[in-house]
């Protein structure tokens, strides 16, 4: 960041660690780096190997459920499907996703060389992949893994209940991953409040950082809920406590303190992604964000208001207030509602193109519009007396959680494939991959508002032919399907793109880029920046590229990092 | 940090109000008691950051006219490469895997804490110097 006077040569000339570039060499710098941005693509690269067995896991319980009768798997075996595909979607994929889109842009956008505590970053990836494989390792086990549903409602989680090693594994681990988010959050948030580039004022960062700071303040509050019900859970089962014991009034306390953390994670993995799309938008939009202040107050309101609205899950145990819960719940669709107004009005009377990113917002806009309404509709506890447990309730928070993360998360990776890689994907795959994404998710999911209509429970393994779900069950799973087969393409193209691709010579490939990674080459060097541009907007890179719409001071220019300005470079 | 500062101060302000209104209109004891403490957690988060900005002054990153040139001084210290992180993860999940298997592997795991915290916290100091190398 700053030049910095000569050192002793003994202590600035050390031979580089790692004189040879064999493959050996470089496994060992990657487990070993403590670069933000190497962190962030080992964080998105094992999330996207979870996401894909989370994905294979969904397959089998569609290919079960498209036919009445067992078929293909047992109902103990389809209970440990749901519920480490629910375990992984959320846990092992979405949240670590938001820790490594973090990472990688971060400290880029902000203008800073690294994040504060590099090596607590690692040691947050290693927890999380650790915690990852202990919960997954449940299948090895010979009762196989936990089978109480990802929520794990006490007593069925008990030890009398769900005697298995895999149930144990399940929670260790899950304590274990949380941890690493826990550290995680506290470096994003230390962080973003003190390492930005001069000039970089909290109302210059573009809206993903604000997503991340608020993302992480809700980790904050959430996580270690988790972490202490989780530990206090396998103590009641290990060492005979009886905290959560029925008697006792200990399912309600589980399901509160579940709960308690898990609505802020439902926007902790949500936030983040609404923060991808609004990066997004004005790119394409050759527009300015519409509504800055509105969008970081909305989200604002919204991370304020998730931890408030924990117990609508709750409605149908009776234990719960009501009106305080349909109020607040009804409340944070308000500044949801915010975002698509300041979204639409990006977009509106821009010079719009649909390069692949700009489809996958497109893409997210409808899906997550759909799952917000049904949201508002479940907010009432009469309709949720009656749809709760349905596969309404399933259609609904797929429309939400797969319309943020996995929209949003292709949305980013088009997006910043070029600055991460230095390689721009193939455009062409990337719109059939879109497609058949869309078209696959909607099959599949829109059907189920209808089956829940009809009464079709949620996590049974089967139904009867007289039922008159099959039809609709068939429809799902046809749909589920081609929305599994959509991964293909976007693999070969990670692998076209890898072989073939020319090399991004250009800071900006994209041209209108906003923020400040756009500001430094593709990829960024170790520490992101070898010149920076003076920051007077909450656009840099674009007030560089077209200094006539822009108010720069008389000496604008980039601020060059004429040497190694940190301790410990490599 | 000053708006940092402020930001966590209203969250606060909000989750203690939030709290307060909860236990009137349910008198539920743990919810109640969630909320109040994530308003505890964030006046502290507040406190700590604002009282850092009065100690260290002016900040350029909070300076809307800042130059890039203000922030020459000693950046810190950043780690380049570490093993310490996967050898502390992975005593902590023999720890954690430990605990549900057998006693002997949850305090083999301990142990190893014990040692790759230390290893972590003394990587960079060298015995005959009493400050940080830095390299």
């Amino acid at each position: 960041m700053t030049i910095l006077e000569d050192r002793p040569k003994s202590q600035t000339t050390a031979a580089p660690f790692f004189p040879s570039e064999s493959y050996g060499r470089k496994v060992i710098k990657w487990m070993t780096t403590t670069d933000p941005k190497t962190i962030g693509y080992m964080y998105m690269a094992t999330s996207f190997v979870f996401f894909m067995l989370g994905g294979a896991m969904a397959m089998i319980i569609r290919a079960e459920l498209a036919q009445p009768g067992l078929q293909i798997v047992g109902n103990e075996q389809y209970n440990q499907l749901f519920t480490m595909h629910g375990t992984i979607m959320l846990l092992l994929f979405a949240t670590p996703l938001f820790v490594g889109f973090a990472n990688a842009l971060v400290p880029l956008q902000i203008g800073a060389p690294d994040v504060a505590f590099p090596r607590l970053n690692l040691l947050g990836y290693y927890m999380f992949l650790f915690g990852g494989l202990i919960a997954v390792s449940g299948f090895l086990t010979p009762d196989g893994a936990a089978s109480f549903g990802w929520f794990a409602y006490t007593p069925l989680s008990n030890v009398e209940n769900s005697p298995t090693l895999g149930a144990d594994l399940w929670i260790m681990g899950l304590a274990l991953g949380g941890l690493g988010t826990i550290l995680a959050a506290v470096n994003f948030i230390t962080t973003i409040l003190t390492m930005r580039a001069p000039g970089m004022t909290m109302w210059r960062m573009s809206i993903f950082v604000w997503t991340i700071l608020l993302t992480s303040v809700l980790v904050l509050v959430a996580f270690p809920v988790l972490a202490a019900a989780l530990v206090v859970l396998s103590v009641d089962r290990n060492l005979g406590s009886q905290v959560f014991a029925a008697e006792n009034g200990g399912a309600i306390l589980w399901q509160h303190l579940f709960w308690f953390f898990g609505h802020p994670e439902v926007y902790i993995i949500a936030l983040p992604f609404f923060g991808i799309i609004s990066e997004v938008i004005p790119v394409f939009s050759r527009k300015p964000i519409f509504g800055y202040k509105g969008l970081v107050f909305a989200t604002i309101a919204i991370a304020g208001l998730s931890v408030a609205v924990w117990a609508h899950h709750m409605y149908v145990t009776g234990a719960v207030s009501l009106p305080f819960f349909a109020l607040t719940t009804m409340l944070i669709a308000v500044p949801t509602g915010v975002k698509f107004f300041n979204w639409i009005g990006t977009m509106w009377r821009g010079s719009l193109s649909f390069e692949t990113p700009m489809l996958w917002v497109i893409g997210f806009l409808i899906t997550f519009l759909l799952g917000g309404l049904t949201g508002v509709m479940l907010a009432m506890p009469p309709i949720t007396f009656q749809a709760s447990d349905s596969y309404f309730v399933v259609a609904h928070f797929h429309y939400t959680v797969f319309g943020t993360v996995v929209f949003a998360m292709f949305a980013g990776f088009y997006f910043w494939w070029p600055k991460w890689t230095g390689k721009m994907l193939d455009e062409k795959l990337g719109k059939i991959h879109f497609y058949l994404t869309f078209i696959g998710f909607q099959i599949t999911f829109l059907v189920q508002h209808w089956l829940g209509g009809a009464g079709m429970p949620r996590r049974y393994a089967d139904y009867l032919a007289s039922d008159g779900f099959t039809t609709l069950n068939m429809v799902s799973s046809a749909g589920s399907f081609i929305l599994g087969a959509s991964t293909l393409p976007f693999l070969y193209n990670v692998y076209k793109t890898w072989r073939e691709a020319p090399q991004v010579n250009v800071n900006d490939p994209w041209g209108w880029g906003m923020s400040l990674e756009w500001a430094t080459s593709c990829p960024p060097p170790r520490h992101n920046f070898t010149s920076i541009p003076v920051i007077r907007s909450e656009r840099p890179a674009f007030d560089e590229a077209h200094p006539e719409h822009a108010d720069l001071p008389e000496h604008g220019k980039r601020f060059s990092i004429t040497k190694k300005t940190l301790y410990g470079i490599d | 940090m000053k708006i940092g500062g402020w930001l966590f101060f209203w969250g606060g302000a909000f989750y203690f109000a939030v709290g307060y209104i909860y236990y009137l209109v349910t008198k539920e004891p743990v919810g109640t008691t969630a909320l109040v403490l994530t308003g505890g957690l964030a006046a502290l988060v507040a406190f700590y950051a604002l009282f850092t900005q009065k100690r260290l002054g002016y900040q350029p990153e909070d300076n809307a006219d800042g130059d890039i040139a203000e922030a020459e001084s000693d950046y810190g210290f950043y780690s380049p490469q570490s093993w310490w992180p996967m050898l502390v993860a992975g005593s902590a999940a023999i720890t954690f895997v430990g605990f549900v298997i057998v006693p002997w592997m949850f305090v083999m795991g301990l142990g190893f804490v014990i040692f790759s915290v230390t290893g972590w916290l003394f990587e960079y100091w060298k015995l005959e110097r009493s400050e940080p190398i830095r390299h």
